[in-house]
């Protein structure tokens, strides 16, 4: 350990992070999201492919960083960001094709929100992931942590929600119940989709809600015990 | 100590939620929720709304120090706050625009900046991300060692993006054209315009360094936990 570190000087050192697997894709995932975003208007239906296949790498990436023992703060954080931005974006194209926009704001408005408070309280709190909850008494909040799956089944229910709602939307400024609702009455395969990708959803949005609750209980109670022990 | 232990945990944990600075912070809230409510059907009152919040966020910090009520709620809320206003404000801008991706790619630039600062401050453990002393980059030295030239561009950021919500006429105009014939106008608002411009840009290039920045801590953090373990 000694002889070969010391051979890499620092800029090496950083080098060799910045190109592992992980975050490589980590890089190929902005790319999608830049190119993807860039043909959004023009071509819908590449622009979902795109966005798709950087959703399926960001599960892809935390695989290989595993795998290849190439986990880092920075891929973490790439991750992180990377999520953030590029659902953050979609909900701000679809406030522009929908009315009322103000109803896509406000779930940015949430995301960001809930997921700020979630990485502060994570950092205070010294725990290595905010997915690592285990004393919440809320019956709801143990559900969706404690079950890995059901969690993913509710991330990835947001994401593909947000994304039949671009692809379905025809002209500009088309009413959201009016779309949201004939795509359920039709009772067709996009029925069923719609219908679970909302059940998963809503319960996500309720998540983000408890959390941003309970991190702002978790920053008070940071402020209360560092005052009783000088 | 005594009466510490007389106050039930979640009197004291009200007691934080209470402080004036950050009642002041859920005023704010209020009058970003109202003030985006009424943005397409009452501009002038969006501005004055923003604008007020805009001044109540310089008020509360100045409040938390003079009452000694200062919290980390209270400055995740302020933070959490402008950063979602500043988005809002945004993706409304990326509606009534051509391009809108511009904005949207304003939106990417600000969360991305300020989540990596964020980050990298809690791995170094600086209290916080505005006490930057060990870097190199000489704009950064000047942005951060000048506190009033750091406001100025967090100021003129708002103030363009205010502006340029203001002076749009109708839904879909070319940004281009809007900045260029208003700059040319010698008005009292190209004036004001050209200075929030500066600002911006200025505030701008600091995001894109800060991203790199903040990038490296992360990596230098991982590479030091290896080498002390």
């Amino acid at each position: 350990m000694a002889k070969s570190s010391k051979k890499l000087t620092p800029r090496l050192r950083k080098l060799s992070v910045y190109l592992y697997i992980p975050n490589i894709i980590g890089y190929a995932r902005v790319l999608l999201n830049c190119y993807a975003f860039g043909v959004c208007f023009s071509n819908k239906w590449l622009f979902s492919v795109l966005y798709f296949i950087s959703f399926v790498c960001d599960a892809i990436d935390g695989w290989c960083a595993r795998k290849f023992n190439q986990v880092s703060t920075f891929g973490a954080v790439l991750d992180m960001v990377t999520d953030r931005i590029s659902t953050a974006s979609l909900l701000a194209i679809l406030s522009q094709v929908y009315r009322p926009g103000l109803v896509f704001v406000s779930l940015l408005a949430l995301d960001i929100g809930s997921h700020w408070l979630q990485m502060y309280s994570t950092f205070l709190t010294g725990k290595t992931s905010h997915k690592d909850v285990k004393d919440s008494t809320n019956w709801l909040f143990k559900a969706y942590y404690g079950n890995r799956i059901f969690m993913g089944y509710c991330c990835v229910a947001c994401e593909v929600l947000y994304l039949i709602l671009f692809l379905i939307v025809d002209t500009q400024s088309e009413s959201l119940v009016d779309v949201v609702g004939s795509s359920l009455q039709q009772g067709s395969l996009l029925s069923i989709l719609v219908a679970l990708s909302l059940f998963g959803w809503a319960i996500k949005q309720v998540v983000n809600v408890i959390q941003m609750k309970t991190a702002a209980d978790v920053c008070v109670h940071y402020d209360i015990e560092k005052k009783q022990k000088p």
